[in-house]
C-alpha cells in the first residue's frame, strides 16, 4: 500500500507539471468536442493528431491523446442524450432513458448526472488501475476462448430485458443483429460472406454508421413527419440540476455501474463494450419498478453513464502492464507509444515509472477537468436545442456525413449511414428498438469467432464450456437468472409491468 | 472535398511541426534540376493509423519532408486486408505526388490469396526502394517444455496435434509463417486464427494456444519480460534487436530449414508511369534518410534489417516474395477467393 501511495506521489509529480497539465486539458477539452460532433470519434482524431505529437515530450503526448479518449468517451453521450445519436457503442444505451429525459425537459439533469457519474466511476476504476492492475490482467489473461463464450451469451440472453415492448420484437432485432454482423470476411476460413462482389463490406459493416443511421438519422425522419404538431426534438427545460429525488435514485446506480465497469473494462476483446449494456440491465434488474426504464429514468442514464467511463479507464489495464489494446483507440495509442520510442508491454512499469503513473495520475485530473469543462457547457448545449430544427437538422446531418466519412476515408460509409436510416425509420414504425439490434451487431460476431474458436481448441468437444471452471460458473449463473425469469410470480411481475407500460 | 479539407489540416499540421522542431526547408542544389516537387506529396498506407505500417510511414514522410523540401503526408486507406488501398493507389494519377507504402501482404501474399484482386503487384506499381524488414519470432508460451526449434520439432512429433498455434489472420504473414513451418518440418498443428496480433499473442501468453511466429517488436518484449520463450527468429540474418536469438535456419540441426525465411519487409512504391527522374529523387532521397543514424535507430529498435539500394533491387525482390508465399499457399492448401 505505501508502494501505491508512493508511486501515485511520483504520478502526480508528473501530472501537475503545467506542460502536462496543459495537454491534460487541452485533450480533454478536444475530446469532449470531438464527442459532441457525432460520428466524429477518437480514432479519427488521435489519427490526425498523431503527428503534431511527434515534437512533444512522451508524457505530454500520451497524457493528451488519452483525455482525448477519455473525453469523447464522455462527450458523446451528450449527442447520444441531445439528438438520440450514439457515436459510441458504449453511448447507445444511454439513449434509451437519457433522451426520453430531454424529451421531458430533463436534459439538464441528464447531463449533469452523466458528467457526475463519469467523474465518480473513473476516479474509482483509476484507483482501481493503480492498485489491482497487474492482478488484474494475469485474471484476465486466464479467459479462454470457452469462458467468452458463456460470457457473451449470459449477456446477449440476459440483455432481451433491454428491450421494453414485445419480446418476440426484441428477440427478432437480436437476431437481425447477429446477421448483420456476419457480412465480411471469415475470421477461421478468410471467406467472404454477404459481401456480394463489395470490397467495402470485406470487413464487415462499420458499426459507427450503423448506429448513426438507425438512431439519428432516422430520428430526424421521424421529427420531420411530425414536423407542425411538434416541432424540435425536446420540451424547453424546467431545470439545469437533478432533483433531491434524482440523486437519491442515482447513486446506488453509480456505484453499481462503477463495480460493473471497472470489471468488465480489463477483458481484452469488447468488455469495455459490454460494460454500458451489462450495467443498464443489472438497473432494469433491481428496479423496484422497471417500467420507468425507456420513459427517462435518471438511473439508466447513471448507471451505464458511469460504468463506461469506469470501463474506459481499466481499458488501460491491459495496454499499460502487458502492451495489449483492448479496442482501436487502444491500438492507436500503442502506435503513439512507438513513435515516442516507448515498447508498450510488461516492461513498461519497470523501464518507464514515471510515464505509467503520470498517465494513471492525469486520468484522475483529466476527469476532474471533464466534470469543469463540461458542467458550465451544459447550460449551452441544452440552448443548442432552442436552435430551430430546420437549422439544427441539416447541421446534424452533415456532421453525421462528415463522421462515417472519416472512419476509412471511404464515401461507402456514408452511404451505409443512409440506408440504415432508411431501415431504423421503417423499424421505428413497426414498433421495434434498434438497441437490441446493435447488441446482437457488436456481441453476435464475438459470440461466433469465440463459440468456434473454443471448439477449434478443444477438437470439436462440446464439454469444454462445462470442463473450464469460469466457464461453468457463467453457464450456471445464467441458468439460474433463466429459471428466476421464467418463475411465475417473477413473470407476473413482468407481464404488469409490460401491461403498464402499453396501457 | 472532405478529402482535401483532411489532407490540407494534416499538412499545416505537419508543416507547423516541422517548423516547430526546428528543422531548415529546402533542398538546395537538387530542387533546381527539376520542377518536382512543387507540391505535397501523399503516401498512401492501406493499413489504419497506429500500425507497423502506418508508424514506418510517417516515420519516412518525416524525414523526406526534410530531404525533398515539401511536406509528405500519410493517407490511410484501410480496409479489405489492405488491398482497398493498394488498388486506389494502382488507380492513382502516376504524377509523382502519390506514392505507396507496400509490403508482404500487398506485394507478396495477397496477389497469391485473392483471384479478384483490382491491380497487379508488378504491373500497376513501379517500384522505388527496399525500406525495411521486420523478423516474424517465434516464440512459446513458458510452460511449454522446450527450449529450441529441435525441442519443438520433437515435442510436436511426440504430441501429434496437440500443439495450437496462433496467428494475426487468415493470410497474415503470421499464418503463412506457421504453414510454411508445418511444410517443412513435417509436424501437425492446429492454426488458431484471432483478428489481430494482440489477441494472438495475449492467447499464447495465457497459455490457450502454444505458440506463434510474431512481429518481432511487439512480442519481444513479453520474451524480455519472461512471459514468452523465443526459440528463433525468421530472418536469415539474426536481429540487430536480439543478437542472442538465433534464427530459424541455423537452430534447426534436425531438420534442413537453411532456407526457411518469412518477414514483414516494406517498400516505397509509385503508381505504374510516373515519372522515371521522379523514381530516381525518391529513391536517392530515401536511400540517403537510410543511412541516417536516427532512422538506423529507429529501425533497429523495432527489430528491423535496414534496407536501401535500387528500384531493380527491390522489383526482383517482389518476384521472390510473390513466388515464394505461392508455393506455401498452394502446399498448405489456404483457400483462395
Amino acid at each position: 500500500m505505501i508502494d501505491l501511495f508512493g508511486n501515485i506521489a511520483m504520478g502526480l509529480g508528473v501530472a501537475v507539471q503545467p506542460m502536462n497539465l496543459a495537454f491534460c486539458f487541452i485533450g480533454a477539452l478536444l475530446g469532449t468536442l470531438i464527442g459532441v460532433l457525432p460520428g466524429v470519434g477518437p480514432t479519427a482524431t488521435m489519427a490526425l493528431l498523431l503527428p503534431l505529437t511527434f515534437g512533444l515530450p512522451t508524457e505530454a503526448s500520451i497524457i493528451m491523446l488519452a483525455g482525448i479518449y477519455y473525453g469523447a468517451q464522455y462527450g458523446g453521450s451528450t449527442t447520444a442524450i441531445l439528438l438520440n445519436l450514439p457515436g459510441e457503442t458504449s453511448s447507445v444505451v444511454t439513449t434509451l432513458d437519457g433522451h426520453q429525459m430531454a424529451k421531458q425537459g430533463r436534459a439538464g439533469a441528464a447531463l449533469a448526472i452523466a458528467a457526475i457519474g463519469s467523474l465518480f466511476g473513473g476516479s474509482v476504476a483509476t484507483l482501481v488501475l493503480a492498485a489491482f492492475g497487474p492482478i488484474m490482467t494475469r485474471a484476465a489473461l486466464s479467459f479462454e476462448a470457452a469462458d467468452y463464450f458463456s460470457l457473451i451469451l449470459f449477456g446477449l440472453l440476459v440483455s432481451i430485458v433491454l428491450a421494453h415492448g414485445s419480446v418476440l420484437k426484441s428477440v427478432t432485432m437480436v437476431a437481425a443483429g447477429i446477421a448483420l454482423g456476419t457480412i465480411g470476411v471469415d475470421i477461421n476460413t478468410g471467406q467472404f460472406r454477404f459481401t456480394f462482389g463489395l470490397m467495402q463490406l470485406a470487413e464487415g459493416i462499420n458499426f459507427v454508421p450503423l448506429a448513426m443511421g438507425l438512431f439519428g438519422v432516422a430520428e430526424i425522419l421521424r421529427n420531420l413527419e411530425n414536423r407542425g404538431a411538434d416541432v424540435g426534438t425536446v420540451r424547453p427545460l424546467s431545470s439545469l440540476w437533478p432533483t433531491r429525488d434524482d440523486m437519491r435514485r442515482s447513486w446506488p446506480a453509480v456505484l453499481r455501474g462503477t463495480a460493473v465497469g471497472s470489471l468488465l473494462g480489463v477483458l481484452p476483446g469488447g468488455g469495455a463494450t459490454l460494460a454500458s449494456f451489462a450495467s443498464y440491465s443489472l438497473e432494469k434488474k433491481v428496479a423496484a419498478n422497471p417500467s420507468r426504464f425507456g420513459k427517462g429514468a435518471i438511473e439508466g442514464v447513471a448507471g451505464p453513464e458511469t460504468a463506461n467511463n469506469a470501463a474506459a479507464q481499466t481499458s488501460f489495464v491491459p495496454l499499460l502492464t502487458l502492451g495489449l489494446p483492448t479496442n482501436a483507440v487502444m491500438a492507436l495509442l500503442v502506435g503513439a507509444f512507438i513513435i515516442q520510442g516507448v515498447q508498450p508491454g510488461p516492461m513498461m512499469l519497470k523501464q518507464q515509472p514515471a510515464l505509467f503513473w503520470g498517465l494513471i495520475s492525469s486520468m484522475w485530473i483529466g476527469n476532474l477537468m471533464l466534470v469543469i469543462i463540461n458542467l458550465p457547457l451544459i447550460g449551452l448545449w441544452v440552448k443548442l436545442l432552442r436552435v430551430r430544427y430546420e437549422y439544427l437538422f441539416p447541421a446534424v446531418l452533415l456532421f453525421c456525413a462528415i463522421g462515417a466519412y472519416s472512419l476509412n476515408n471511404s464515401g461507402f460509409d456514408v452511404l451505409v449511414m443512409v440506408a440504415f436510416g432508411a431501415i431504423g425509420y421503417l423499424l421505428i414504425k413497426l414498433g421495434c428498438e434498434p438497441a437490441p439490434l446493435l447488441l446482437g451487431f457488436v456481441l453476435g460476431p464475438m459470440l461466433e469467432e469465440n463459440l468456434r474458436r473454443a471448439l477449434m481448441l478443444s477438437r470439436g468437444s462440446l464439454l469444454t464450456f462445462v470442463e473450464r471452471p469460469i466457464s461453468l460458473t457463467i453457464l450456471i449463473a445464467l441458468a439460474v437468472t433463466l429459471v428466476m425469469l421464467a418463475l411465475p410470480s417473477l413473470r407476473r411481475k413482468r407481464d404488469v409491468a409490460f401491461a403498464e407500460e402499453e396501457s | 472535398m472532405f478529402r482535401r479539407i483532411k489532407t490540407a489540416f494534416a499538412a499545416a499540421l505537419a508543416a507547423g511541426l516541422t517548423l516547430g522542431s526546428g528543422l531548415t526547408l529546402g533542398a538546395g542544389g537538387a530542387a533546381a534540376e527539376t520542377a518536382w516537387p512543387l507540391r505535397n506529396i501523399t503516401i498512401i498506407v492501406p493499413y489504419s493509423a497506429g500500425g507497423a505500417t502506418d508508424i514506418l510511414a510517417r516515420k519516412v514522410a518525416e524525414g523526406l519532408t526534410t530531404i525533398l523540401g515539401k511536406t509528405v503526408i500519410v493517407d490511410n486507406r484501410p480496409g479489405a486486408g489492405a488491398t482497398l488501398g493498394t488498388t486506389l493507389a494502382a488507380n492513382a494519377k502516376p504524377d509523382g505526388y502519390t506514392l505507396f507504402l507496400g509490403q508482404v501482404s500487398s506485394h507478396g501474399i495477397a496477389p497469391n490469396l485473392y483471384t479478384t484482386l483490382k491491380y497487379d503487384p508488378v504491373k500497376s506499381f513501379v517500384p522505388i526502394v527496399y525500406l525495411d524488414a521486420i523478423p516474424n519470432i517465434l516464440v512459446v508460451n513458458k510452460n511449454l517444455p522446450v527450449n529450441t526449434v529441435d525441442e519443438l520439432i520433437a515435442y510436436a512429433k511426440a504430441n501429434p496435434d496437440k500443439l495450437n498455434y496462433a496467428s494475426s489472420g487468415i493470410g497474415a504473414s503470421t499464418h503463412l509463417s506457421g504453414e510454411m513451418f508445418k511444410a517443412k518440418t513435417g509436424i501437425q498443428m492446429t492454426h488458431i486464427p484471432f483478428p489481430g496480433s494482440a489477441q494472438a499473442i495475449t492467447s499464447v501468453i495465457g497459455g490457450q494456444t502454444q505458440l506463434m511466429f510474431d512481429n518481432m517488436p511487439s512480442a519481444y518484449q513479453y520474451v524480455l519480460s519472461g512471459d514468452l520463450k523465443a526459440l528463433a527468429i525468421t530472418t536469415l540474418q539474426r536481429s540487430p534487436l536480439a543478437p542472442n536469438i538465433p534464427t530459424v535456419a541455423e537452430a534447426a540441426k534436425s531438420v534442413d530449414l537453411s532456407t526457411f525465411e518469412a518477414t514483414s519487409w516494406f517498400g516505397l512504391f509509385a503508381p505504374a508511369g510516373t515519372p522515371k527522374e521522379v523514381v530516381a529523387r525518391v529513391n536517392a532521397a530515401t536511400n540517403e534518410l537510410l543511412k541516417k543514424p536516427e532512422m538506423i535507430k529507429f529501425l533497429h529498435d523495432s527489430g528491423a534489417v535496414v534496407g536501401g539500394g535500387t528500384p531493380e533491387e527491390l522489383a526482383r525482390h517482389v518476384d521472390a516474395e510473390l513466388a515464394k508465399w505461392k508455393g506455401v499457399i498452394d502446399q498448405a492448401g489456404v483457400p483462395k477467393q
